[in-house]
């Protein structure tokens, strides 16, 4: 079995990371920069190759419309969900998307899902580089508030870049696993989790017990738009407006004029947590410099309403947990957005309590992902995470209201089952549609899924259909229906109302061939293979070389067999073999260098160049 | 809610020792999980007889006590069908713990498995007693609805309704002292192995209870809404 690791799947930046079996602590993997960071930005090459990471960020500034940023915003919606996105993001959505959004790049479309799969295929190849062996297993996490469809779409994106996804963890709740339970901390712990795209808030509870700790999830609330994106789209709004006053010139969010602008923009905002004022000037296309004094004062007031946004959902978490602010022990701040000091503030204030930021608010979630991958994969036994599904599930009745049948903030896998039966005789369908959230409307909730359950035809009211509904460990619904007259289980065809169906996928994983850079073995084996080329090469030439004269026969004959042993072994694929025989021929022919270079050595004496040897 | 476990007891015969076993959640000859609890229901899940007053630390301690054993983290590298068991059982068990520890949840529970309570059977009519101030409260919700249509004042009617939702709420407060009485009760008779028919009187006088306390639960609901 290959080793599991972690990954944090994030708006603006992705990463990397496992649990150093050494040590036992987690740790993240860098890229080939050294930074641990991957930019969760992607953009598609004329050539018809895929750039991922900090190379497709600077895309964004020369190949915008084939450039795509937060594309974890477009997860799991349909595209009438993301028009008000429209307006801030330079998303191209193709006119043609039904219930998936496909995304323009260049002059190719491609689903979110597959979008992401480049961010976690890179990862997977940075992982690979780094252990030097292949990875195909891993934990990938979400924001606690996704809902099902959202979820699906990230482990849809897993398969698509050759990962099996083992399990999605909650952020929030990834980095209370990441903090740990070492030092004093035990009890009550909120988690604030404000990311580049989404808000996330869950209460825990630590528990330690005789068979260890247990991590329960009591509850869970948040936004899923709602992050830093918000507060550089107030900002960037606040200088269109202003560079549209002073100059007319009108800045339309496509361009990469705007681009540079946000860019800057994010670096004022970033320097404002450190220092109070800082000065922009950015040069405009009529050849005036816009210039603007920013005070850490007028960015909180502009910033402020995205921070109070933040505190509905996290009095709704309190209200279902059923503590008050100060029943919280301990206050966990997590993700970039939590650096910016208002941010910081206003929690420390609300809970009366200095929260925790010793770890790296861009590292925590990644890391915990990295534990859980170790809880997995170790059958580490003494730590037990419990998380809730953040929505209810219901079912549409008559009359287009919803049944709740498994309440939100349920610790899962979480069951219910329903009873139904026909309304007329010989009926031979009965639709049932799936929906999540909490209102009272089936048209107000989340359309997860509608399906028809096909049963014989019999008089009103005879057939009993027994259909479980089952959220599982990442919060994703199976539904199974069960004739309860012969116990003959049916299987149900559930359509997903915002999401690929398994034909989708199928075809996009031949696709993603065409992506998707060679395997991991098959790179080993075709590099073992040219440095075998080498050698052999080397070898023969030295074998030509009038000093080899001076080997034994044995010496001789050993040499000639390991080059046999590493001709066969190049014909084959397993490059551990290859590199084995590798070795063997260099062990070989040690004796034949050395030969050389004595010969090398006098030819320098004797006047003679390296190359005439 | 209809009962989970449709299958009757009957001894069990492992699915991967093939042993007849005893043993609540977990094989007594070979240590698998089983398929099915030993006992098919919430209460046997926990080891605890059918009484209505639980001791919640308890509770917990089993519930955290089966969730180690049970989860699927820790079935990950284990075959598709222990995966699939894991994953049943624990959600099982999860929906166990969080029909026991809410009160009246609970009660629900006991009335469905005792064969009282019967899904789509419970009455949404108002109780005799009450049918007087349920047609005051409607017409004041309706009056309240015109005057906002029609802009009028609508102060006083607003406070007539508050006054109403404090009145409702006291009564359901009422019904859950009454719904505590009727299930110490239960628990006594079961105690002392009372005959059916006491058994069958409690289970009726807690139905009663169930129906009237979600039918003012109801009202007091509409009453929030209308005035937030």
């Amino acid at each position: 079995m290959t080793r599991i690791v972690g990954i944090d799947l994030g708006t603006t930046n992705s990463l990397v990371a496992f649990v150093d079996p050494q040590t036992g602590k987690p740790n993240c993997i860098p890229g080939p920069t050294g930074s641990t960071l991957c930019p969760s930005v992607v953009s598609l090459d004329s050539d018809g190759s895929i750039i991922v990471g900090a190379p497709a960020q600077r895309r964004l500034l020369t190949q915008p419309e084939r450039t795509i940023y937060s594309v974890k915003r477009l997860m799991g919606r349909g595209p009438d969900d993301v028009q008000s996105e429209l307006k801030l993001f330079p998303f191209r959505i193709d006119p043609a998307s039904k219930n998936v959004i496909r995304v323009q790049l260049g002059d190719k479309v491609f689903t979110p899902p597959e979008i992401s799969s480049f961010i976690l295929r890179e990862l997977k190849n940075w992982a690979e580089a780094y252990f030097g062996e292949s990875v195909d297993r891993a934990v990938i996490t979400v924001p606690a508030y996704f809902n099902d469809a959202q979820r699906q779409a990230t482990k849809d994106a897993g398969k698509l870049a050759g990962l099996e996804v083992l399990r999605l963890v909650n952020e929030p709740t990834a980095a209370a696993l990441a903090y740990g339970l070492d030092e004093k901390q035990r009890g009550k712990v909120a988690v604030y989790d404000l990311g580049g795209g989404t808000f996330d808030i869950s209460v825990l509870k630590l528990i330690s017990t005789a068979e260890g700790d247990i991590y329960q999830v009591l509850s869970t609330n948040g936004d899923t738009h709602l992050g830093g994106d918000d507060i550089d789209n107030l900002l960037q709004a606040f200088v269109h407006e202003q560079i549209l006053q002073q100059d007319q010139i009108d800045f339309s969010p496509h361009g990469e004029l705007a681009q540079e602008l946000r860019r800057e923009l994010i670096a004022i905002k970033h320097k404002l947590s450190e220092a109070q004022s800082t000065r922009l000037r950015f040069p405009l296309p009529n050849g005036k410099v816009y210039e603007h004094e920013f005070t850490r004062g007028a960015l909180e007031a502009l910033i402020r309403p995205v921070v109070d946004r933040t505190m509905v959902p996290v009095k709704k978490a309190l209200a279902d947990a059923q503590l008050k602010p100060k029943e919280i022990e301990e206050v966990v701040l997590v993700g970039g957005t939590t650096r910016t000091p208002l941010v910081r503030r206003t929690v420390q204030e609300y809970f009366d309590r200095r929260p925790h930021t010793e770890l790296n608010p861009d590292e925590v979630v990644a890391l915990g992902a990295a534990v859980q991958a170790n809880i997995l994969d170790r059958g580490v036994k003494n730590m037990l995470l419990l998380d809730v599904t953040p929505l209810s599930l219901g079912i549409e009745t008559y009359g287009g209201a919803v049944a709740k049948i498994i309440p939100r903030n349920s610790t899962i896998p979480a069951s219910a089952q329903e009873l139904y039966t026909t309304g007329v005789d010989n009926q031979t369908g009965i639709d049932i549609h799936v929906l999540q959230g909490e209102r009272e409307l089936a048209r107000d909730c989340r359309s997860l899924a509608r399906f028809t359950l096909s049963v014989p035809p019999a008089p009103a009211g005879l057939p009993r259909v027994e259909v479980k509904f089952l959220i599982d460990a990442n919060g994703i619904l199976q539904v199974a229906a069960k004739d309860l007259r012969n116990g003959k289980v049916h299987s149900i065809e559930v359509q997903p109302s915002y999401g690929l169906n398994d034909a989708d996928i199928e075809h996009m994983l031949e696709e993603s061939i065409e992506y998707a850079e060679q395997d991991f073995a098959e790179r080993q084996v075709i590099e073992a293979r040219t440095e075998s080329e080498l050698i052999l090469t080397a070898t023969a030439k030295a074998l030509a070389h009038p000093q080899s004269a001076g080997l034994s026969s044995e010496q001789r004959a050993k040499i000639d067999a390991s080059m046999a042993g590493l001709q066969e072994a190049m014909r084959g694929s397993d490059y551990k073999k290859i590199r084995q025989r590798i070795d063997q021929l260099n062990h070989a022919t040690e004796q034949l260098a050395e030969l050389l270079m004595n010969s090398a050595v006098q030819s320098v004496l004797a006047g003679k160049n390296l190359a005439e040897v | 809610m209809a009962s989970p476990f449709p299958i009757p007891n009957a001894p069990l015969v492992c699915w991967s020792c093939h042993e007849r076993t005893l043993g609540t959640h977990f094989c007594s000859s070979c240590g698998k999980m089983l398929q099915l609890p030993q006992q098919s229901d919430y209460f046997a899940m926990f080891e605890m007889p059918r009484k209505l007053w639980l001791e919640m630390g308890g509770l917990e301690q089993k519930f955290l006590q089966l969730s180690w054993r049970l989860h699927p983290d820790n079935f990950v590298n284990a075959t598709t069908e222990e995966r699939e068991i894991s994953l049943k059982r624990s959600s099982e068990l999860n929906d166990a713990y969080r029909t026991l520890r809410d009160p009246i949840a609970r009660v629900e529970y006991l009335l469905s498995i005792e064969g009282m309570r019967k899904e789509g059977t419970t009455k949404q009519q108002a109780p005799a007693n009450l049918l007087e101030e349920v047609f005051e409260l409607n017409e004041s919700l309706d009056e309240l609805r015109e005057a906002r249509e029609s802009g009028g004042d609508t102060g006083a009617l607003k406070l007539r309704l508050e006054a109403a939702e404090k009145n409702f709420q006291a009564k359901l407060n009422v019904i859950d002292g009454q719904l505590r009485d009727s299930a110490r009760e239960w628990d006594q008779a079961l105690e002392v192995n009372g005959d059916e028919a006491s058994r069958q009187k409690i289970m009726a006088q807690l139905n009663e209870l169930l129906n009237r306390r979600s039918y003012i639960r109801n009202l007091v609901v509409n009453v929030q809404k209308e005035l937030s």
